[in-house]
């Protein structure tokens, strides 16, 4: 069984699709990470997965159970952290996490310890009992998470769980998400942070204009960019041209560019199979390998790919 | 059950941290009756010592404020942010809207304490019987007007401006064309017949017969607990079937 299944999934706001036709799932226990531009959908599926956005139509199971005919015990089993943290003005972190702690059952022996040691890896322990009001951009946001944490659900939702958040508050809540997974919980991460995708994620939807585009681990979203990888090479050799071509003839390569005397600059497909053939063949050229530098497709990338528009732009506009 | 009331409970204490709000109603309260009150009630002829009355009429208008104000809740939480984090909480949708509810008569309460126990004073009927009387029938009136202004609030979800216009204009006609500050038989005929839609003219009659006022300037108190009963279970009902099948936290593309 999935831990959550989506059928035919659509959201519309009057005329405009949010989510369209859209077919997702994620496995027991894995990490999935919606990648997407603003708009691209990415919330409107997070909130009708915890109950509170309704589909237009198309059905979306968690757990086995239909958010829209079962969402109490939907909501049994999951925790959501929002993209915004707002709306307790008035409050404390504290009681707010021993609130939430207790509507969603968190026994209550193990509550009190439970809020320190979040609060404390969060870095909130200090503004634990200063008013919401009060609180930074950044620490509102890692209280919203603290909520997740706190709560430990079979199935957490977290929207965008680092805007706003220094890399140092970023990686003590990817060390968080990971605890959690290896507790056992399924969990999905909506981000439009590259970076956070790459760190976290067991599998990589990219949604664009509420449509799954394409879904697979990072590693193979990056190998199936043809020419993704761009391998530079300084070879000392008699025959510039000669080796061009005998290099330009090897399997996965897409492209040779001459970039220098003795450097050259190869598009390819999977550099860790192509650099062996490139290897041998310049051996057998008798030509020497000066330097060999690799680097790979970021998730930028692979969305430019598959889109046609880069993340970042339109992340932006 | 349980859930109902920590829900209550963790709204409300902020609120009593101080209890600034409180204590400047029953300030107010205060002020009105013992200033505005003594001097109106020299004026008023037809009626014997008018503050009485009008001691009755201010605690129907705060009931009807502190009901309005659980329906305003409810749209600012929606554009506060806060309502799909309530809207993802394990807790049914009626369930909820329960919650709100009774927050908003527990508010009631806590805000008639005063205003209440004075008027009593005033009128010399400071009974148990007389104050439980009250507070069933004032609590009753004010979930009426709560679930009319939680239904309201789902109109205006769009804006907390309109809905703010809406419950202004609505409060002004409801208080105005009602018996809270007049006794019925004194109304020109043609407020008397608006007087008739307003369910503050119900409420306000009914307490003022449990007080022991004067029958012949009160409506039946027959027609006021129809009136009330009929209020009280449409609108509410009304609030969970819209709490049920309409609400939605937040449109976000």
């Amino acid at each position: 069984m999935f831990a959550v299944e989506t059928n035919t999934l659509t959201k519309r706001y009057g005329k405009t699709y949010a989510l369209k036709d859209l077919a997702f799932t994620i496995d027991q226990n894995e990490i999935m990470v919606l990648l997407g531009p603003n708009g691209s959908g990415k919330t409107t599926l997070l909130l009708i997965l915890a109950t509170v956005l309704k589909p237009t139509s198309g059905n979306a199971n968690v757990m086995g159970l239909d958010v829209s005919t079962h969402p109490t015990k939907v909501r049994q089993i999951l925790g959501i952290a929002f993209q915004e943290a707002r709306g307790f003005w008035r409050h404390k972190p504290a009681d707010i996490l021993r609130f939430h702690a207790n509507v969603c059952g968190v026994p209550k022996a193990k509550q009190e310890a439970l809020i320190e040691n979040i609060l404390k890896d969060l870095e909130l322990w200090e503004a634990r009992n200063k008013l919401f009001m009060h609180l930074s951009g950044g620490q509102a946001k890692r209280l919203e998470v603290a909520k997740v944490f706190v709560q430990r659900p079979r199935f957490a939702i977290l929207d965008e769980p680092t805007s706003q958040v220094d890399l140092r508050g970023k990686r003590k809540i990817w060390a968080q998400i990971l605890r959690l997974r290896e507790e056992g919980s399924t969990i999905l991460v909506a981000t439009n942070e590259v970076r956070e995708a790459e760190y976290l994620a067991d599998r990589v939807t990219v949604l664009d204009e509420g449509k799954s585009v394409v879904c697979d681990t990072v590693r193979k979203l990056k190998d199936s960019i043809t020419g993704g990888d761009i391998v530079e090479l300084e070879i000392d050799t008699a025959d510039n041209q000669a080796l061009e071509h005998a290099l330009s003839q090897l399997e996965g390569t897409v492209k040779i560019a001459n970039s220098g005397s003795n450097r050259f600059k190869a598009y390819v497909s999977m550099a860790e199979s192509w650099v062996p053939r490139m290897t041998d063949t310049c051996y057998r050229s008798k030509a020497r390998i000066l330097s060999i530098r690799v680097t790979e497709p970021s998730l930028d990338d692979v969305f430019l790919h598959f889109t046609g528009r880069a993340l970042r732009e339109t992340t932006n506009a | 059950m349980r859930n109902v009331i920590r829900f209550i409970w963790f709204d409300l204490k902020p609120e009593l941290r101080p209890p600034v709000w409180i204590i400047m109603e029953w300030t107010v309260f205060l002020v009105q009756v013992g200033v505005y009150g003594v001097i109106i009630s020299q004026l008023v002829t037809g009626i014997n010592d008018y503050r009485r009355f009008f001691a009755v009429g201010l605690v129907i208008m705060i009931t009807f404020d502190m009901a309005s104000h659980t329906g305003r809740h409810f749209v600012e939480h929606a554009h506060e942010g806060r309502l799909p984090y309530l809207l993802s909480l394990p807790i049914s949708r009626s369930k909820l809207f329960l919650a709100i509810a009774l927050q908003g008569a527990t508010e009631l309460a806590l805000m008639l304490a005063l205003p209440l126990t004075v008027t009593l004073l005033i009128i010399g009927n400071l009974s148990l019987i007389s104050v439980i009387a009250c507070i069933l029938t004032l609590f009753w009136l004010g979930f009426g007007i709560a679930g009319l202004m939680l239904g309201l609030s789902f109109i205006a979800f769009k804006s907390s401006d309109l809905y703010t216009a809406i419950v202004t204009g609505l409060s002004t006609i409801i208080i105005r064309f009602s018996t809270v500050l007049y006794p019925f038989i004194f109304l020109p005929a043609q407020y008397a017949s608006a007087a008739a839609f307003s369910p503050l003219t119900y409420g306000s009659d009914l307490v003022r017969f449990i007080l022991g006022f004067d029958p012949a300037v009160l409506l039946n108190p027959v027609y006021a607990v129809c009136v009330l009963a009929a209020l009280s279970a449409s609108t509410l009902g009304l609030g969970v079937f819209l709490i049920q099948r309409l609400v939605e936290g937040v449109k976000s593309a």
